[in-house]
């Protein structure tokens, strides 16, 4: 259990800078959840909190040390990778217990320590397989028994549920969520899915292009992104933007209203428009509409609301829940 | 239908043509490469030396009347100045020890190239891949002058410790170590492995294919050592049994009965050798065939 620090770290491959001044705090046994769309530098991130990159400038502290320097094995950290790099030839006891073995533990301790994380990560059957004869989630649950063993300082994650199948996904989502807050153990992990993102994390540190856009709770992103790009990446689905007139009016160079927070109606104040095509997924529906003086709009509401295409809506935003941006992208 | 019925058909014919090809052309090549060691081992079953020479030119040479064991027996009575056994047992312990030397040195050098944070890694590779195209004979001459400064003439170790590094071997390891995953490497870094520790108990035992090679590729190139030992070899103390089934082309007379005899004892050991590790060595090719 620790806490991390990360003070304007800039990390570079040659000339080109992937990560420009990034700085975020994270206190003991925070879950935070590093999320942007691909490329944007979160595995890179990660990969220098766990030493396996080397930073240009700038300074990490695990549990108030300086690791600037320090190899990956001294920084007390525990790592699941997206292809979970299981090693193929030991089986998952083996697997489990290697950096116990490496660091001289007695025999008892890390049989003790390996069947007790297989029993908490529903293992114990498999100990003796080799990860070829895993299923995926299997192959996943190793990988975490692998971090978890360490009994470690901070677990480091990177995409690690990428590879399952939707269902397990959401599956191992509450399960790792669970394990995290029973265990404490201060927590990073990467993922490009903002809706894990949402339901996993403490906070959300939402990368974009090498910088970091902002960093609050899920929440707190989603009632009130600092910017354009924050707006648009967190929520599905996506805040409509509008610009033009319907903006200037609200004294903004951009407006934003989410799905959920435009109502439909037939008729009434607001923006009229013709249903494009209505999405009825039982549970809601999406409405796309196309409003001559705000563009391609998309409205969330009830599931048997009864609107088709063709249909002439009235779309009024509620109350409370327009953003405004200014030129810049940043919230007014 | 019978549209689909017939051209269904007509795939497996070709098929089945190919095939035909395919059966007769492995044959042919199996009797080419065949053939001269079942003549070899005829001719050891054969007593008389002339009558080995005679049938040399005709379908004798592949049928033995009386087969006997005779030359096998003299072969290991062979008086020259070490039993015949001993040679053999030269030839064996300069094999045993440049492969596993071998296997040691060039798969840590490999792994280094492929893993390590060394500078100048592009230089040293391009050097490696100079060096192997550089041939052994041709530095025979200064590797002589060495080896014999040193003091290491008539010894095992100089048929030994100028074999074990091999820009070939390096760079095969090198090759193989770099097409793992490079997680593999970082988990075992974080799991607190040192450098040495991962290329022991991690990518050594994924290596089989590639150490299959290697020590395939490295047997058979140290059994059939042959200028070298005559170079650095001045009694028969360490001499190796390539060396000493020499012996038996005389100046006045050749003995081809025991020639055949002790040529047949000397493919044995390479044989077994290379039937032990050939599961793995045909999956490597197989393997880097597929990847291309
Ligand atoms: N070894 C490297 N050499 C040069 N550039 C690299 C290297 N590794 C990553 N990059 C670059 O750094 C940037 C960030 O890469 P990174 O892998 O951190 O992205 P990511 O956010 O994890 O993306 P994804 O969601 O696709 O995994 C990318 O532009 C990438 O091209
Ligand atoms: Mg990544």
């Amino acid at each position: 259990m620790a806490t991390v620090e990360i003070r304007n770290l800039r990390k570079a491959y040659g000339a080109l800078e992937v990560l420009h001044d990034i700085s975020i705090d994270i206190a003991d046994g925070e879950f935070v959840a590093l999320v942007g769309p691909s490329g944007c530098g979160k595995s890179t991130l990660l990969r220098c909190i766990a030493g396996l990159e080397t930073i240009r400038s700038g300074e990490i502290r695990i549990d108030g040390r300086v690791v600037n320097d320090l190899a990956p094995k001294d920084r007390d950290i525990a790592m699941v990778f997206q292809n979970y790099a299981l090693y193929p030839h030991m089986n998952v006891a083996a697997n489990m217990g290697f950096a116990l073995k490496l660091s001289g533990r007695p025999k008892a301790e890390i049989e003790e320590r390996v069947g007790k994380a297989a029993a908490i990560l529903d293992l114990a059957r498999q100990l003796g397989r080799k990860p070829v004869a895993l299923s995926g989630g299997q192959r996943q649950r190793v990988a975490m028994g692998r971090a978890i063993v360490r009994d470690p300082k901070v677990f480091l994650f990177d995409e690690p549920l990428s590879n399952l199948d939707a269902k397990l996904r959401v599956a191992m989502r509450a399960e790792i969520r669970e394990l995290q807050q029973r265990l404490g153990t201060t927590t990073i992990y990467v993922t490009h899915d903002q809706t894990e993102a949402m339901t996993m994390a403490d906070k959300i540190a939402v990368l974009n292009g090498g910088r970091l856009e902002q960093v609050g709770a899920p929440l707190e992103l989603y009632r009130t992104p600092a910017n354009l790009f924050v707006a648009g990446f967190i929520g599905s689905p996506q805040m409509n933007f509008v610009a033009g007139d319907l903006a200037r009016k609200a004294n903004a160079d951009t407006i934003g209203v989410r799905p959920e927070h435009l109502s439909v109606g037939r008729d009434g104040d607001g923006w009229r428009g013709r249903v494009i095509s209505a999405e009825h997924l039982g549970s809601d529906t999406f409405v796309h509409v196309e409003v001559p003086e705000a563009g391609r709009l998309t409205a969330r509401t009830v599931g048997d609301m009864p609107v088709a295409a063709g249909d002439d809506v009235v779309l009024t935003p509620m109350a409370g829940y327009l953003h405004r941006f200014d030129g810049d992208g940043q919230a007014l | 239908m019978s549209d689909l019925a017939l051209s269904s058909r007509k795939p497996a014919a070709t098929l089945n043509g190919y095939r035909i090809v395919q059966s007769i052309s492995v044959f042919v090549i199996a009797l080419v490469v065949i053939s001269p060691l079942f003549m070899l081992f005829i001719a050891s079953l054969k007593d008389d030396r002339f009558q080995i020479l005679a049938d040399m030119g005709s379908f004798r040479a592949f049928w033995v009347d009386n087969p006997t064991f005779n030359n096998f027996r003299e072969v290991g009575n062979f008086a020259g100045e070490l039993a015949f056994g001993r040679y053999l047992g030269n030839s064996l312990l300069i094999l045993g020890s440049t492969v596993s030397l071998g296997l040691v040195i060039n798969s840590m050098a490999g792994f280094i190239l492929a893993w390590g944070s060394l500078p100048g890694r592009a230089l040293i590779l391009s050097v490696i891949i100079a060096l192997y195209v550089i041939p052994q004979e041709s530095i025979i001459m200064p590797l002589l002058i060495i080896v014999s400064r040193a003091g290491l003439s008539d010894t095992f170790t100089a048929q030994i410790l100028p074999f074990v590094a091999s820009p070939l071997y390096t760079f095969l390891f090198y090759q193989f170590f770099a097409q793992l995953p490079k997680e593999l490497y970082e988990a075992a870094s974080i799991d607190g492995a040192s450098i040495f520790r991962t290329w022991w108990s991690i990518f050594m035992p994924l290596s089989l294919p590639a150490l299959a090679t290697v020590s395939i590729l490295m047997g058979i190139e140290t059994w059939n050592q042959y200028l070298w030992p005559i170079l650095i070899t001045q009694t028969d103390y360490a001499r190796p049994i390539s060396v000493a089934i020499a012996t038996f082309f005389g100046q006045d007379s050749i003995f081809w009965d025991r020639a055949m005899a002790a040529s047949v004892l000397m493919m044995i050991p390479i044989l077994v050798f290379y039937l032990a590790f050939q599961r793995w060595f045909i999956s490597s090719f197989v393997g880097s065939a597929v990847k291309g």
